[in-house]
Formats: structure tokens, C-alpha cells, sequence
């Protein structure tokens, strides 16, 4: 064959990646340069604006990122201790093993905006079963209107939501676990914490990395179940910067800005995931 | 220090895997357990270690009941068929895994390791991961992180069949110098082998398994010369000794009408009548005076010709010291040395041997 016509044959898939990649990123480029919004559409150039205004007069963006980052990584720190306990517990022969393995799976199978909606209404702060119980205690916690607990509540339902995934996942790697080295753990005199501790956390080590960044990366995209529970507040209690993006770009207009936000952070979490996916490295895989 | 078994048995299925086993194995002394693939050899050795729970039976080491004790807690060092180490650590870490569970000083396990390193030949290799070492590497490693644990016992389950034909030659002779120096005079070491040269090469008392049952126990000299079975000559020689039917009568042996041959000195007051013959490949080779059989195979290895030969219902295999060519069907004249000739009665146990006469 024709070197060259090898090419021919990569071109369809180029196209595709052109249509649904590069193009948008590129005209997001030129958007977040621009003024664009309801008043003034188009593309007129306005340098670094956008940027300029990004870092030193929108500090509520600021905020929203670390709320971000306080809500992603908890949610997959707890995700990653919950599901792995689970699969942990699953992955001997236990009673009613594949009983249990469908079983803590159940909440990756509902529909995530509907399942928020169930949660709240369950923790509605006058109407819902939650607090309905808790007052049988004398206790009416604000679920959804303290500025703590909001974000307790967005914890608790992610967590619940997405823990299935990750079980899933490192139940997956713990099955494809070598054998051997556990006979050898126990005939060198290591019980079941001690193998627990040099053996499957070491072996499940770049498993587990690859969880906690997929899991990372879905978590700081978070947007619906804020969208669903509390909209963002009590004010901005619960704003994450995907949704301060998504109030700046689809219910304000300002295109150009909301542009120059997404590309701020896009940048920002290549760079944390990056040093993130290094700092477990180091602590997970060579540290065991 | 004495380990003793006391009718163990196991039978998870139809089948018994350990046969009401019993025995007693003493400090200092090397102990082959060998037998065919699925004979209990590993099961065995698992029973000893503790990651098998025996139906019945017990152990007992220096008076005290060794089966109740969890397999963690043991004084058992185990090295397996394939090359099991912890894939994730070095070669160090690997080594030193069983001292750090026992919590032992740092700088003894410096020692610990680096002496055991050195014994199995892998000085310099302790910072490389198990991944970058070779099969035959891999497995010293496996035999350091046994030895450096001083372990009462020291369990070896066929640690050499996954190795090369060469590979297994070196490690057989070190494996052989380092259990002669060290292993042996502060342990109970049991390994276990499909092969018979192995099991010979090593010395040491030898415990034939066959079907979860010993058939014998004795010194590998008292194995080879005397084979207490039929079954036993066939597991304890490479290639199996040759077994074939015949009768004795007035002085003679008679195996067809054509093969009739004096009976040897050590067959003296064996009574007549029907027995089952043995004779090692080495004791028959071609000649010009002999019996007439015909090639159906032969084969080279190494210096050494291996042939297979037919006489009627009799077939046998022969052994010649030198490398020779044969065409399939070629007529020879075989000779036999029947100065090795065993006899074994009909069911199968030994009569007579040319190292023991009558039994």
C-alpha cells in the first residue's frame, strides 16, 4: 500500500476530532479574547480583559473554586475509604456475596437528578422525612439552609451517589490481584491486618490512583446535584465554579467571560490533577 | 527436635489426597518427598505449613501440637513451584519481608538479608525489583526471604520444574550446598520432586507418595537399591525402570520362548512361579551375543542414546553411553545385565534385589 494513502484512512477520524474538539477549544480561545454577551454579541477583540478581570475583581470565582476543591476531595476521599471497606468486604466469600455486590451498586444505577430531588425532599427542612424523625429528638437541623451543613448535605449525597462506582472499580482490581503473593504473606508470619497493610494496599496502589483521578475528575465537574439541592446557596454556600460558570456564561450571557473562566480552570485542574496524580504517586505507590 | 504426623488424612472430594500419612523427620536431615503430579506432595507440604486444615490427623513439633497453630504463626519457610514474591517491594524488601512482620531490629535485618543474599548468589541485586530478575533470580529470591527467616521448617514444594533444563542443573547443585551448609543443621527441610535424579542427587531420606499414601520411607540408597514396590521403582527412576512378566523355574528365568536366560546369584531360593521382572534402562544395552528385539524409537540426549525396544509383548527401554543413530524397526541384539535384575511378586512388592538378595 501506498504510504501515503494511510493517511486517507486516519482522515475521517481527524474530521471528527476537528468538529468536536479542536474547533470548540479553539473558538472558546478566541471567545474568552472577546466581549461577547447579550448586548453586544460578536467577536470584537478585547485583549486580555476578560483575564484581567478574572484575577483581580471576581473573587466569588475564587471562592467557588475552593469550596470546589473542599467539596471534590472530600467527596472522593470518603467515596475511596467507603467503597473500598465495601469491596473489601465483598471480595472474600461471605454470605450472600453477590447479593451484596448488586446491592452497593443500586445508587449508580438511578438517575442522578432524579435521585437528588428524592434527597430533597428527604431532607426538606419542614416537610421532609429527615427532619420529620430528628424531631422526635427536638431537632430541626437546616439541611439545606445553613451555610455548614448545605455542604454536608452535598457531601453526603454525592457520596452516596458515586461510592457504588468506586467499589466497583477497586472490587474490580482487588479480583485481579495475584494469588501468590498472599500465600507467601502468610507463611512469612503476616496476619490479616499486616497483609492487609504490605499487601493489597501496595498491590491495589496504582488501582487505586487511577480511581481517586477518574473519581477527581468527575467530582470537580460537580454541577447537578448543586443545581438540584440548593442551587449554589444559602447564597454561595454551595457554589462551585462549574456552576458560577454556568450562572456567568447561561443565565447572565457573558459569554467572553464565562469563556476566559472555563479556560482559567480547565488550565488550573490540568495542573492539580497532574501534580495531585504525582503527590499519590509518591505516597501511595512508593511510600507502600 | 522431631516432627512428627500422625494418621493425616484429607479427602475434600472422591478422592483421598492425603492417605493416613505418618511419619517422623528429624532436625538436620533433608527429607524428598516424591511422587508423580497429583500424588499429595503439595498438599503435604501445605498440610505442614498450615494453609491446608487436614480432616483428620495431627502434627506434633518437640512434643507440642504443631496443627492448631495458625499458619502466620508457624515456624515454617515455604518456597513454591512457581516464583512467589511480593511484586511490588525490591529484592531487599522482599527478603526482609518475614523479619519486619517478626518486628526485628533494622540493623539485623541488614545482616539477616545480606547474608541470606549472599548465600543464594545475589549480592549487588538487593535494590532491583522483583520484575527485572530472571525466572532462576526470582526463585533465589524466593529461597533468600526462606532462609533468612530461620524457620524450624523449611518447605520446598518442587522449587526447580519451572526452570530451564541448565538452570535447574546450577541451582540443583547450589540449592544442594546451601542446604548441606546452613538450612539443614538448624531446620527440618522437606522438598519435593517429580524427579528422581533430583531426589537422588540430594541424599537425605526419601518418602515416596503416591495417591495421598507413603509407599516408602528410607534413605535415597536404600530407595534406589531397594524399591519396596513396583509402583515405587516406576516414581523413583528416570526413565522408569522397565517392568516385564516371567516365569521362574529350574534355575531359569523365562520371559517367551525365545528370551530364557540363568537365573542371577541373588534370585538363590526364590520359589517358582509367576513374577512381575524389573531392570534398569542402564542395565540393558545392545550386544552381540543377546535376544532379539526390534527399534521402535530411539533418541538422543545429551551423550547418551535412549532406545525403545519390542519383543513380542515385552517392551523396554535401553540405555547406550554413546550417541547412535537407529532406523524404526531396524532388528538388534539386546543384552541385560542381570546381575540388576529385581523380581516383584505379581501384586507388586519386591522379592528380590541385587542389593538385598531375597526380602
Amino acid at each position: 500500500m501506498n504510504f501515503k494513502h494511510k493517511y486517507l484512512f486516519l482522515l475521517p477520524g481527524l474530521l471528527v476530532l476537528l468538529g468536536i474538539l479542536i474547533f470548540p477549544i479553539g473558538f472558546t480561545v478566541r471567545l474568552s479574547f472577546s466581549s461577547w454577551d447579550s448586548f453586544y454579541p460578536g467577536l470584537d477583540f478585547i485583549g486580555l480583559d476578560n483575564y484581567i478581570r478574572l484575577f483581580t475583581d471576581d473573587m466569588r470565582f475564587w471562592e467557588a473554586f475552593g469550596r470546589l476543591s473542599l467539596l471534590s476531595l472530600t467527596t472522593v476521599f470518603l467515596q475511596y475509604v467507603i467503597g473500598f471497606s465495601l469491596a473489601l468486604m465483598v471480595w472474600k466469600q461471605i454470605v450472600f456475596q453477590r447479593f451484596f455486590r448488586v446491592l452497593f451498586l443500586i445508587p449508580m444505577m438511578t438517575t442522578p437528578v432524579i435521585m437528588t430531588v428524592v434527597w430533597r425532599t428527604f431532607f426538606h427542612e419542614s416537610l421532609g422525612p429527615a427532619n420529620d424523625f430528628l424531631s422526635l429528638f427536638g431537632m430541626q437541623p437546616l439541611w439545606l439552609s445553613s451555610e455548614i451543613l448545605s455542604k454536608f448535605t452535598v457531601i453526603l449525597v454525592e457520596v452516596w451517589q458515586w461510592t457504588p462506582f468506586m467499589f466497583l472499580l477497586l472490587l474490580a482490581g482487588l479480583l485481579s490481584l495475584p494469588k501468590e503473593p498472599y500465600l507467601a504473606a502468610s507463611i512469612d508470619g503476616a496476619g490479616p491486618v499486616r497483609t492487609f497493610v504490605y499487601v493489597t494496599f501496595p498491590l491495589m496502589a496504582p488501582i487505586s490512583i487511577g480511581a481517586i483521578i477518574i473519581r477527581l475528575i468527575e467530582a470537580s465537574k460537580i454541577m447537578d446535584t448543586v443545581y438540584v439541592l440548593t442551587s449554589g446557596g444559602p447564597g454561595t454556600a454551595t457554589e462551585t465554579s462549574s456552576f458560577y460558570i454556568f450562572i456567568k456564561g447561561l443565565r447572565e450571557f457573558q459569554f467572553g467571560y464565562s469563556a476566559a473562566l472555563s479556560l482559567t480552570y480547565l488550565v488550573i485542574m490540568i495542573i492539580s490533577f497532574t501534580i495531585i496524580a504525582k503527590i499519590l504517586t509518591k505516597l501511595m505507590v512508593r511510600g507502600s | 527436635m522431631s516432627l512428627i504426623a500422625s494418621n493425616l488424612s484429607l479427602k475434600p472430594d472422591e478422592q483421598y489426597h492425603l492417605d493416613d500419612i505418618c511419619f517422623e523427620m528429624l532436625q538436620g536431615q533433608i527429607y524428598t518427598i516424591i511422587g508423580r503430579t497429583l500424588s499429595g506432595k503439595t498438599t503435604l507440604l501445605k498440610t505442614i505449613a498450615g494453609l491446608i486444615a487436614p480432616d483428620s490427623g495431627g502434627l506434633v513439633l518437640d512434643g507440642n501440637d504443631f496443627g492448631s497453630i495458625p499458619v502466620w504463626k508457624r515456624e515454617v519457610a515455604m518456597v513454591y513451584q512457581q516464583f512467589i514474591n511480593y511484586p511490588h517491594l525490591t529484592v531487599y524488601e522482599n527478603v526482609a519481608f518475614p523479619l519486619k512482620q517478626r518486628g526485628t531490629q533494622k540493623a539485623e535485618i541488614h545482616n539477616r538479608v545480606m547474608n541470606a543474599l549472599s548465600q543464594v548468589g545475589l549480592e549487588g541485586f538487593q535494590s532491583r525489583k522483583i520484575q527485572a530478575l530472571s525466572g532462576g533470580q526470582q526463585q533465589r529470591v524466593a529461597l533468600a526471604r526462606s532462609l533468612v527467616k530461620e524457620a524450624k521448617i523449611l518447605l520446598l514444594d518442587e522449587p526447580l520444574v519451572n526452570l530451564d533444563y541448565k538452570l535447574r542443573e546450577q541451582l540443583r547443585e547450589e540449592f544442594k550446598s546451601i542446604f548441606n551448609t546452613k538450612a539443614s543443621a538448624d531446620s527440618i527441610l522437606i522438598y519435593s520432586s517429580t524427579d528422581p535424579v533430583e531426589a537422588m542427587q540430594l541424599g537425605g531420606q526419601i518418602l515416596v507418595m503416591d495417591e495421598g499414601r507413603i509407599l516408602q520411607q528410607a534413605s535415597a540408597k536404600e530407595v534406589y537399591e531397594n524399591p519396596n514396590s513396583t509402583k515405587v521403582s516406576q516414581i523413583t527412576n528416570d526413565p522408569a525402570m522397565n517392568l516385564f512378566e516371567g516365569m521362574v523355574g529350574e534355575g531359569k528365568i523365562i520371559l517367551s520362548p525365545e528370551i530364557q536366560f540363568d537365573s542371577p546369584t541373588h534370585f538363590k531360593g526364590l520359589p517358582e512361579g509367576t513374577y512381575t521382572f524389573g531392570l534398569r534402562a542402564v542395565a540393558i544395552t545392545l550386544g552381540e551375543i543377546g535376544f532379539p528385539f526390534a527399534i521402535e524409537l530411539s533418541e538422543i540426549s545429551g551423550s547418551e542414546t535412549f532406545l525403545h525396544l519390542k519383543h513380542n509383548e515385552i517392551n523396554l527401554v535401553g540405555l547406550l553411553d554413546s550417541v547412535q543413530s537407529f532406523s524404526i524397526g531396524e532388528k538388534v541384539t539386546v543384552k541385560f545385565d542381570i546381575s540388576h535384575l529385581y523380581a516383584f511378586s505379581t501384586d507388586g512388592s519386591l522379592k528380590s534385589s541385587p542389593y538385598g538378595g531375597l526380602m
